[in-house]
């Protein structure tokens, strides 16, 4: 009996420090706002903006923009040069992505116990990823160049080999622009698996040679399945990142010969920085933005069922 | 007895210098595949015009010369000064920018409590599988219509939206012991000196880290300072050096002195703070984990 006349006071009184809570912890909002502003503006906001635009002719000098519905995605779907990019663009990140990770899997293993040099190795192989994508291109341009390029230098001169055109064959162009890519970008996923790598507690190699593995058995059957959510990291990161590429071709080869180079993302800069046509440039934006969230879930759910042990 | 202990270790150091020897057998050839590309750049940055299209490739430049920045420093097409200026500038300024945005934002998910923390959290997080192709346009126009293209703003602003520096300093917040906080509390210091004078100074290194990545991703970034900014004065150094390489500038050395000028100040800082820069790298390239 008491309890029923008392509820609606305690009620109030919960209510009342509920209120007292939530005003103490609005100033908390203060530490966020900042950058949620900006967070709000430049992220979220361009997100749906994006999307509404992808609906529209849009030109940039009109005043009025004319509704086109899903037009743009429906010349989209006939678009023989998106595809030629996107296809180019999958190709180069598969490429890019596998070399990377072998490349980088192979010298962490090597560079994990330390040796004579081991450290000044580890510093080296980062050192091109500290060069801006400018540079690369610049560098590329010539390592590739079928008359006095470096590589051409070396295949002439201590081959004795013809000179190639890396970057006139439609079917090398690619390959060229991603090892490019690996020279420029191996050393961060070296770094991360030398980190994963010690992380593995060292007991587990030690049984492991008592019960007689060899070093690729360990490799096997220890390392890799450990480096599992480390790998993972590294291939998403990896994919969002190179599938994004840009700089490579556009400075390297232009997107030629013909199209055979030419990047999604190229294909998006031109489309609306070169040609204006902001709408349909959005709805490739969106597409190339829904690719990537498919194939990032998908790589998540494949791998998180390898790791689970 | 004294021969016993030692012999061994002797033995094991003998296997050490073995090793060594033979991983270098072993990484040689990458570590050339690596340094050779850049020494050609910086050899080519001191090649006479002339000389640059020798084959076979003229290794060592005959003469050295300094024409290639002659000609661009006089150049009142290629301000690079003004490029490098403007660089250093956007990096500076806009690295300052995400260290401080993200330290506050990443404190109050760490440590403070305020209702719809959690979904803006996972707001944060959502964002980071958008793939910055569809906010590019959008962002763009709304520069454009502030009329802020062609300006540090354009640059800077949008810097400030990036999240992983949240996760990264909200990783290091979690790690402080809830105590100190609790004496500061005691003691009357407001929310915002707890967290300038007693949580900030504790995560340092975590700021460093950020600072180095960001600063690096700012000063080498191409895409976004390429459609933001298109007035000569206004580019940064990796936009420039584009300007040098394609339209009329078919001058092939000044392409390669200002590609060194543009990535000799990193690599010289890389080589001097090489342990700091890549612990940097690994701990803030994984906190968007």
């Amino acid at each position: 009996m008491a309890t029923s006349t008392l509820s609606p006071s305690r009620a109030a009184v919960a209510q009342n420090q509920r209120w007292k809570q939530l005003r103490k912890q609005l100033p908390n909002y203060l530490f966020i706002l900042p950058h949620f502003f900006f967070f709000s503006v430049f992220l979220l906001y361009p997100i749906f903006r994006g999307l509404q635009i992808s609906l529209y002719d849009w030109k940039i000098m009109l005043k009025d923009q004319a509704f086109i519905g899903l037009a743009n995605y429906q010349a989209l779907l006939q678009d023989k040069i998106f595809w030629q990019t996107l296809n180019n663009t999958v190709y180069f990140t598969v490429l890019t992505v596998v070399m990377n990770v072998i490349l980088a899997l192979f010298v962490a293993t090597g560079l994990k116990h330390p040796f004579i040099g081991s450290n000044f190795l580890r510093v080296l192989f980062y050192a091109p990823g500290i060069l801006s994508v400018s540079v690369l291109g610049i560098i590329g341009i010539r390592v590739w160049d079928t008359q006095i390029g470096i590589l051409n230098y070396f295949i002439t001169t201590m081959l004795g080999g013809p000179r190639i055109a890396w970057l006139g064959n439609p079917d090398m162009v690619i390959p060229a622009l991603a090892v490019t890519t690996v020279w420029w970008t191996f050393g961060f996923p070296m770094l991360v698996f030398i980190a994963g790598m010690h992380n593995i507690p060292e007991p587990l190699y030690e049984a492991a040679k008592i019960d007689g593995a060899g070093p690729l058995q360990t490799f096997r059957h220890i390392t890799l399945p450990l480096l599992m959510p480390t790998m993972l990291f590294v291939v998403v990161t990896q994919f969002i990142a190179h599938m994004q590429v840009f700089a490579q071709p556009y400075i390297i080869t232009g997107g030629g010969p013909g199209n055979a180079s030419r990047s999604a993302t190229m294909y998006l800069y031109e489309t609306a920085w070169k040609f204006f046509r902001f709408g349909y440039a959005s709805s490739i934006s969106v597409v190339l933005a829904l690719i990537m969230i498919v194939v990032t879930v998908i790589l998540f759910m494949l791998m998180r069922r390898r790791t689970e042990y | 007895m004294n021969q016993a202990i030692v012999y061994p270790e002797r033995r094991r150091f003998g296997r050490y210098i073995a090793r060594s020897v033979l991983m270098w057998l072993f990484f040689l050839p990458l570590a050339l595949i690596v340094v050779v590309p850049v020494l050609y750049m910086i050899s080519m940055a001191f090649t006479l015009e002339a000389n640059q299209m020798k084959f076979p490739i003229e290794w060592i430049p005959n003469p050295p010369t300094l024409s290639n920045f002659q000609k661009i420093f006089v150049d009142p097409q290629l301000p690079i000064v003004r490029w490098f200026v403007n660089s250093l500038l956007v990096a500076t300024v806009g690295t300052a920018i995400i260290v401080f945005l993200s330290s506050l934002s990443g404190y109050a998910f760490a440590r403070l409590e305020f209702p719809g923390k959690g979904f803006l959290f996972s707001l944060l997080i959502f964002s980071l599988m958008i793939p910055s192709a569809v906010t590019l346009i959008p962002a763009f126009l709304l520069l454009r219509d502030l009329k802020l293209l062609n300006t540090y703003h354009a640059i800077w602003w949008p810097a400030a939206a990036s999240v992983t520096g949240i996760f990264l300093m909200r990783q290091h917040f979690f790690s402080i012991p809830g105590e100190l906080e609790d004496a500061a509390r005691v003691d009357g210091a407001s929310r915002f000196r707890i967290y300038w004078q007693i949580c900030l100074p504790l995560v340092r290194g975590a700021m460093v880290a950020l600072f180095i990545f960001a600063f690096l991703g700012l000063w080498n970034d191409l895409f976004w300072p390429l459609i933001v900014l298109s007035e000569r004065a206004a580019l940064t150094l990796p936009v420039g050096l584009l300007v040098i390489q394609q339209g009329s500038y078919i001058q092939r050395g000044l392409a390669f002195a200002g590609a060194f000028i543009a990535s000799m100040p990193v690599l010289i800082f890389y080589a001097i703070f090489q342990r700091k820069i890549i612990a940097g790298i690994v701990t803030a390239g994984l906190a968007g984990r």
